[in-house]
Parts: structure tokens; C-alpha cells; sequence
């Protein structure tokens, strides 16, 4: 240690001496800020909040110039083979034609059915519409900012979908935006089942922008590939018949799916309030 | 051949920018503030920039900022990435602790053994947020971290060689 003394001077000596002292605090300070916000992430809600509001609208902003370069590429490759794409999409739209007919009548008998049962019917309510402006870069969780806050009414613990299926729930909100645990998140586990025979699933994020499926019973692996994973509503935190993922991979006991709302290109994100009221989290 | 043409050029009144003593703090809060950039990102493999800067100007300089300056830089970095509130606080002043007693231990320096050190406390970054994530709940596999841990040690010599440029830069070299 001798090697290490700056020179005879007392000053620079000391200077180096507390140096070391400080950075020693720093680590403990910053020890002791992590405990917290393991064990008691509310703690730091507003802070955190804060933060969002600085960076949401940034993000945003810059989001709509990149949407807008995207958009007048993809623009211009649309009209690329029109005719072929024109000559399948009408055979789309024919197909789609026949099933909406026969969803009709299924919506009929179902509501039929329903009013026989008096079931009560939740009706689907939007608290706010954003878009997903930014996500988490490097850490293995999976976070997006969505723009919007709790000025538009958005409340930690608050489902958000896309036209597309489940993105996640939200866990810090700020005035301007907030952040959304995305169902691909490690922590993220939804109730669910599958679409074809609707077999009670639980689905968990990877980490890695894939979701784990496994079925509720153990046994026979009921999934398939192309299989289409649905929230269940169990819980009530999550509303049900919402398309969560598609399956891609089968493992020994599960399988892998990937989300078909993919949060680098769905357009707009629904905030809905709780499916049950009751089921509102405060913890993320 | 004269003396003269040994020295570096330098043009009378040149010399460090105003300011110089903080654009080292400055780049490292910015480079925290590209995880604002709009990209959503399903895999999450971005390297952390804000630790890459941190690094690679500790390793150029050893008093590249007062020493308790990695602290509240830290929280910058965990308030605009979404990292838990105090890991950075905490793993950054560890960090310039940890490269403070490698500077008395190390007899020279090179270029290989900055990177492997780099490589080093990069691998033990992404380790501990890992282990963090286990404890929030989040438990993955820690090949499914591998990716972007490669990403980060490939790109900190990009990040070294950017410091290097901003600190003749700011010296007025």
C-alpha cells in the first residue's frame, strides 16, 4: 500500500482517504435503496414516475418521427405486386365474410343462452388509449412505456391490451406515461387456457420476448403447434377470451409461444380497467 | 530535425474546452438517457450503455470524476432504465472501488487487459442483474442473459475508442 501514497502531501493523502470513504457509502446507500425497492416497490412509486414523465413524451416524440420513416417505406413496398396482393386479399375477405356470418349467429345463441343463465355481463371499458414508446433495453426483465398516465386515469395494476391480444399490466404510472410489465416478463403469469378445447394453461414471460406455457394439469402435453393461447379471466385481474400468444415450440411438459400482440409493432395499447374491481394489485 | 516537430501541433489559445472538468459525468448520464430512445425491443440485448461509458472512462482516466459522483450518476442510470432504484447506485461505486484497487495491483496496462477487465466487471453487471431479477420474481435461465452479456463485451471497445475521442475533444487535443 505504501506504492499508493500520493507524494508527501497530507492534503492529496487525505483527499484519497476520503475518496475511498465516500465510494464505500455510495455502496451502502445504494444497498440499502435496493432492499427497498425489492421489498417495498411502492416506495419509490412517485420517483420513479417522475422519471417517466421526462422521458415518456421524449420517446414519444422521437417515436413518431421513426413511425412516420417506417410508414412511407412500408408505404411505398405496398405497391409492390398490387394485383397479386389485391387478388388474395378478396379471397380473405370472402372467407372472412362467411365466418363473421357464422359468428353472428354464435353471438346470437350465445347471448340467448346467456340471458337464459342470467349471467352477468361485464362490458369491456376503456380507461385510455396510448402507444408503446419505448421498452427496457438491457435487463432481463421485459418492460414497455406506454403515453399514457394517471392524467388519462391509468392506475398501477391496470391490464393492458392491443387489438391484437394481451400486452401486460401496468406497475409505475406518471402523469404523461407509465410503464407496463409485458406478458413476456419473468413475473408476469396469466391465467389462461387454450382456444382449441379450452384446457386451463398458465402462461410465463421468458424473458427473452417468448412466453412458457404449461398446462394446469400434469400428464399428457395438450399443446400443439400454431395453438392459440387465451386469457381465462381467472384471478379477474385480467379480462377473459383475450388472444395472449401462439404456440411455436413444443417442450417435454409445455410449450413455447410468442405473444400476438408483439410489442415492437402493435399500434395502439388499451388500458382497461380490472376485469373484477376487486382484484386491483398494488404491487408490481 | 527540430524539436518543434516532435511536440504535438497546437494552435495558440488552444487548449480544454470550457466546462472539460464534466463532460466525462455528462456523457454517462446521456448514454443512460439512450435507454429513452423509441425502440421497443422484445429480447431486450441492448448493452448498458450508461455502465459501457462509465467504464470505458475509468479505465482511460483514474480521476475521470470526484469518486462519489458514480453514486447519484448510478440513480440517473436506474430512474431512466428500468433497473431496480439503488442497483446502479450501489454496483457503480463498487465498481470504481474495485477499479482503484486494480490500478495499485496492475504493473502495466494494455489494451487486452483493459478489455478482459471490462469483459470482467460487464460479466459480473449483467450477473448481478440476474440474480436482482431472481429476486423480484423473475427467475430465468442465465443462458438466456448469455446474448446480451456477449453483445456488451464486444461493443465496449466501440464505447472505448468514442470516450477516447470525446476526451481529446474536451482536452482541446
Amino acid at each position: 500500500m505504501a506504492t499508493a501514497r500520493p507524494g508527501w502531501s497530507r492534503r492529496a493523502q487525505y483527499g484519497l482517504f476520503f475518496s475511498f470513504l465516500a465510494l464505500i457509502a455510495g455502496v451502502i446507500v445504494g444497498l440499502i435503496l435496493l432492499a427497498i425497492s425489492i421489498l417495498a416497490p411502492a416506495r419509490f412509486a412517485d420517483i420513479r414516475g417522475a422519471a417517466l414523465d421526462v422521458t415518456g413524451p421524449v420517446a414519444g416524440a422521437m417515436h413518431e418521427v421513426t413511425a412516420t420513416v417506417e410508414g412511407v417505406f412500408t408505404g411505398a413496398g405496398d405497391y409492390w405486386d398490387a394485383a397479386g396482393q389485391n387478388g388474395e386479399l378478396k379471397r380473405e375477405r370472402d372467407a372472412m365474410r362467411r365466418e363473421i356470418l357464422q359468428a353472428r349467429a354464435v353471438m346470437q345463441e350465445n347471448r340467448q343462452l346467456k340471458a337464459l343463465l342470467q349471467l352477468r355481463e361485464h362490458e369491456a371499458r376503456t380507461i385510455a388509449i396510448g402507444r408503446l414508446v419505448g421498452s427496457s433495453f438491457s435487463s432481463p426483465r421485459r418492460f414497455a412505456i406506454l403515453s399514457a398516465g394517471a392524467n388519462d386515469g391509468v392506475r398501477v395494476g391496470m391490464p393492458v391490451r392491443s387489438p391484437e391480444g394481451m400486452v401486460g399490466r401496468v406497475v409505475d404510472t406518471g402523469a404523461f406515461a407509465s410503464r407496463v410489465l409485458l406478458a413476456s416478463d419473468r413475473a408476469n403469469i396469466i391465467p389462461a387456457r387454450l382456444l382449441r378445447g379450452g384446457i386451463p394453461v398458465i402462461s410465463q414471460g421468458r424473458g427473452d420476448g417468448t412466453i412458457d406455457v404449461r398446462p394446469l394439469e400434469v400428464g399428457r402435453n395438450p399443446f400443439r403447434r400454431g395453438d392459440i393461447i387465451i386469457t381465462s379471466g381467472t384471478g379477474g385481474l385480467y379480462p377473459p377470451l383475450v388472444p395472449i400468444a401462439r404456440v411455436i415450440k413444443l417442450d417435454d411438459d409445455g410449450a413455447v409461444a410468442v405473444p400476438l400482440a408483439d410489442p415492437s409493432n402493435i399500434s395502439f395499447a388499451i388500458v382497461e380497467p380490472p376485469y373484477e374491481p376487486a382484484a386491483e394489485v398494488e404491487s408490481p | 530535425m527540430v524539436r518543434a516537430a516532435l511536440s504535438t501541433r497546437r494552435r495558440i489559445g488552444q487548449g480544454p474546452r470550457p466546462l472539460a472538468a464534466f463532460v466525462p459525468a455528462v456523457s454517462v448520464v446521456l448514454a443512460s438517457l439512450l435507454a429513452a430512445m423509441p425502440i421497443v425491443t422484445a429480447t431486450g440485448w441492448f448493452p448498458d450503455f450508461g455502465f459501457l461509458v462509465l467504464i470505458s472512462w475509468r479505465l482511460l482516466r483514474s480521476d475521470p470524476w470526484p469518486a462519489w459522483w458514480a453514486a447519484p450518476m448510478g440513480l440517473v442510470n436506474d430512474l431512466f432504465t428500468d433497473l431496480p432504484i439503488g442497483f446502479s447506485v450501489a454496483f457503480w461505486s463498487a465498481t470504481m472501488l474495485a477499479l482503484d484497487l486494480v490500478d495499485r495491483r496492475t504493473m502495466w496496462r494494455d489494451y487486452w487487459i483493459e478489455w478482459v477487465l471490462a469483459a470482467v466487471l460487464i460479466t459480473i453487471d449483467e450477473w448481478l442483474q440476474w440474480r436482482v431479477a431472481a429476486l423480484a420474481e423473475a427467475r430465468v435461465p442465465f443462458l438466456a442473459v448469455v446474448p446480451p452479456l456477449v453483445i456488451s463485451v464486444c461493443v465496449f471497445p466501440l464505447s472505448a475508442w468514442f470516450v477516447s475521442r470525446l476526451d481529446r475533444w474536451r482536452l482541446g487535443r
